[in-house]
């Protein structure tokens, strides 16, 4: 009996280390992976079904309000785009002036969040894309409203994404309003820490955050989070800043996922150079792409 | 005892899978810090009800399933779980005279030790949890077996395990 317990233990390290040190092992976990893949669908399944039975018995006034409220936001969003057009085409043409690169379009697919992170220490999800969808590690995932957090493991059909607020990962980011950069790590809790800001930097409540696209992790111009709080504590170094995700962290259920140029910076300025070349050529500029259209 | 011939394994099987399911289902907010140990409850009570049957290498595996799951270290969980059913193994003759609530108070202990192990190895992988709450999950696990004995044990005498 002890002599199975040392032999299982034994061989747990000897997994646990090969795990973390070397790639042996990720076909072997791809694999189980793929052997539990139902298991994500059949603990959703209870959620799932509680959703389906709300849609069903919803009443009519609330499918109509609901109708009215979609209406109205669509044609809200519709009006700017308009708007977005013409000053998407002012930027190129601006950034032509200044000889700068221009800015890349991203390419994204939706995808549907279908299982949690049991831990409650860690904050991590699972999506229903894998490497099947041309998922790969490092990929930035997004909602509607803002950028949620990093692929970490691809498996065939599935896919573990890391978000922002887990108290392992940081973003570079930048202040809206004035362009100042900062990094946001996460604390494991519902906010964002910004980390190292000098106590004279003009920074305060309300600003928005967006991503930097420094660290070629994430693409440039996405927002992050808000400000929620600045507290200058005397005789410490640095202001304790303290900010909320604009994305729905715990409440999405459709995610975007980012195929962004990502490369070399001598990669990207090579696709930045080709794309204004053609763009000079056709003079024809494209709004930003409707992220909806990509729906599988 | 050992003589006889296993019988129904599949309900072990199955209640280890459940446990499984169970272990990694979503819940709403914070009640994943009560989330009981399924697992280490399940292998618990195989180990304490049919001790012939083992069940160290089966906990092992499931854990090993549970590291896929949850994405964590291959074989992370596999050592507490091994570990749970070596000791319920190593006391279950004594175990098996208490009453129910006082088995709750050493398997709370038990799982206790699992618990801290885990941690123990959560920070040799880099992902130390901040607080003592790790420790919740092994009160409302003690809680839950009083129910989850009597469940099992209904289960194991419906389909005749041994």
């Amino acid at each position: 009996m002890s002599v199975r317990l040392l032999v299982l233990i034994v061989l747990s390290v000897v997994l646990m280390v090969v795990d973390a040190r070397f790639e042996t092992l990720k076909p072997l976990r791809s694999q189980l992976g793929l052997v539990l893949t139902p298991v994500y669908w059949l603990t959703d399944l209870p959620l799932r079904m509680w959703e389906g039975m709300s849609e069903q018995v919803a009443s009519r006034s609330e499918l109509i309000e609901e109708n009215r409220r979609l209406k109205n936001e669509a044609l809200l969003l519709q009006r700017r785009l308009q708007k977005l057009a013409t000053l998407t085409e002012q930027n190129v043409r601006l950034r032509e002036l200044l000889n700068s690169t221009a800015l890349l379009d991203d390419h994204v697919v939706i995808a549907e969040l279908i299982g949690l992170d049991p831990s409650p220490f860690t904050q991590r999800i699972i999506i229903n894309k894998g490497s099947r969808d041309d998922v790969f590690v490092g990929q930035p995932v997004l909602d509607a409203t803002g950028l949620m957090g990093q692929v970490v493991e691809v498996m065939p059909y599935t896919s573990r994404v890391l978000l922002i607020t887990d108290s392992v990962h940081s973003v570079p980011v930048q202040v809206n309003r004035n362009g100042l950069r900062a990094i946001a790590s996460g604390t494991g809790s519902d906010y964002l820490e910004l980390r190292h800001v000098p106590e004279t930097s003009d920074i305060k409540e309300g600003d928005l955050l967006v991503s930097s696209g420094l660290g070629q992790r994430f693409p440039a111009g996405y927002p992050v989070a808000r400000v929620r709080s600045v507290v200058h504590e005397p005789g410490q170094a640095f202001l304790q800043v303290h900010a909320v995700p604009t994305a729905m962290l715990n409440r999405s259920r459709h995610l975007l996922l980012v195929f962004s140029d990502a490369g070399t910076p001598e990669q990207r300025m090579g696709a930045a150079g080709l794309s204004v070349e053609a763009q000079v050529g056709d003079h024809e500029v494209e709004p930003p792409s409707e992220p909806l259209e990509e729906q599988p | 005892m050992s003589a006889e011939r296993p019988n129904n394994g599949w309900v072990i099987w199955a209640t280890f899978v459940v446990a499984l399911l169970l272990s990694v289902a979503p819940l709403p907010g914070n009640l994943d810090l009560l989330r009981p140990l399924w697992l280490g409850l399940v292998a618990a009570f195989w180990a304490l009800t049919l001790p012939h049957r083992g069940g160290m290498t089966m906990a092992w595996c499931f854990g090993l399933l549970l590291d896929v799951l949850s994405g964590n270290l291959l074989g992370l969980n596999g050592i507490p779980l091994a570990l749970i059913v070596f000791l319920v193994l190593n006391l279950q003759q004594r175990l098996r005279m208490f009453p129910i609530w006082q088995q709750a108070m050493v398997l709370m202990v038990i799982l206790g030790i699992a618990q801290l192990v885990l941690l123990w190895l959560n920070t040799l992988a880099g992902n130390r949890p901040p607080t003592l709450l790790f420790l919740v999950p092994v009160l409302t696990s003690a809680i839950l077996w009083f129910w989850l004995y009597l469940a099992l044990q209904w289960l194991r005498r419906r389909f005749d395990v041994y």
